[in-house]
């Protein structure tokens, strides 16, 4: 078992590290931290954010439109009204 | 070819649609006016303001039930620096553009100390009444009222009581002159 013994006592003899090992970790570690999955999330949240705003932006606008016709239409009827109720009075007083 | 029977298919469809949406041609009055109030409000326009009316309101509940029949409302109002800047010309180039079998005067009114001059149109479809003009000719303003839609005579009276109109009553008709 002489063989047997030698090899687990290469294999688990202490090796220090390679003189670049701390900086490939500090690599690794840069690499992990700009992943594109986190690029892609970072996107999607921000077309999100636009998607919101644009939304809003058109219910909004809509709303301001739909106030803008509203102000028409009552417009139109008290001019319509108030005319017909001019010439109803002139016909009325001629009728007496 | 083709083309030729697209105009030909398109060509009534127009004309009706032209009939439904007329608008007065009142360039002459507005050349003269010192202020102008245009408001022309389409059938899909109705439709959208439809959704936005108040119906706790009381005028605009009842604005909301009569713009359900009709195709659009056109007004034009003309106010003039000085007194009688409008002509009978003026009066008789608007006469002209309702000189034509669907349009019947309901009502006319002119004075003669003033020379005031009220004058409403009906204009019939199927024997129903299809729109509604009203020409008010005071001294320095002119307004020009052109409803158009199926709309009977109760529902414009409905205006009565609401902008401090009185009921509009149904008078016998004479034929456009």
């Amino acid at each position: 078992m002489d063989w047997l013994d030698r090899e687990l006592g290469q294999a688990l003899n202490r090796k220090n590290p390679s003189p670049d090992f701390a900086e490939r970790v500090r690599w690794s570690l840069h690499v992990q931290k700009h992943q594109p999955a986190h690029g892609l999330q970072w996107w999607l949240a921000t077309a999100a954010a636009f998607v919101s705003v644009a939304g809003a932006g058109g219910i909004g606008y809509r709303q301001h439109q739909g106030e803008v016709a509203r102000q028409q239409v009552m417009q139109a009827f008290r001019i319509a009204g108030a005319s017909l109720n001019h010439i109803q009075t002139q016909v009325r007083e001629v009728r007496r | 070819m083709t083309r030729l029977c697209t105009v030909a298919c398109l060509a009534p469809l127009a004309a009706i649609l032209w009939a439904q949406q007329f608008k007065f041609n009142l360039d002459r009055l507005a050349a003269k006016a010192s202020n102008n109030v245009d408001v022309s409000v389409s059938g899909s326009t109705l439709k959208f303001a439809a959704r936005f009316l108040d119906n706790s309101d009381p005028d605009e509940a009842k604005v909301k039930k009569l713009i359900g029949g009709l195709d659009g409302i056109y007004v034009k109002s003309f106010e003039f620096k000085t007194e009688h800047a409008w002509t009978e010309a003026d009066l008789e180039s608007i006469r002209t553009q309702l000189h034509t079998p669907e349009w019947e005067r309901m009502l006319g009114y002119k004075s003669s100390e003033d020379g005031e001059t009220d004058e409403i149109y009906v204009r019939t479809e199927n024997k129903k009444i299809s729109g509604v003009a009203i020409i008010a000719c005071e001294a320095k303003s002119v307004t020009v009222v052109n409803i158009a839609g199926v709309i009977d005579l109760d529902s414009l009276a409905e205006l009565g009581g609401h902008f401090g109109v009185p009921k509009l009553e149904k008078t016998p008709g004479h034929k456009a002159p």
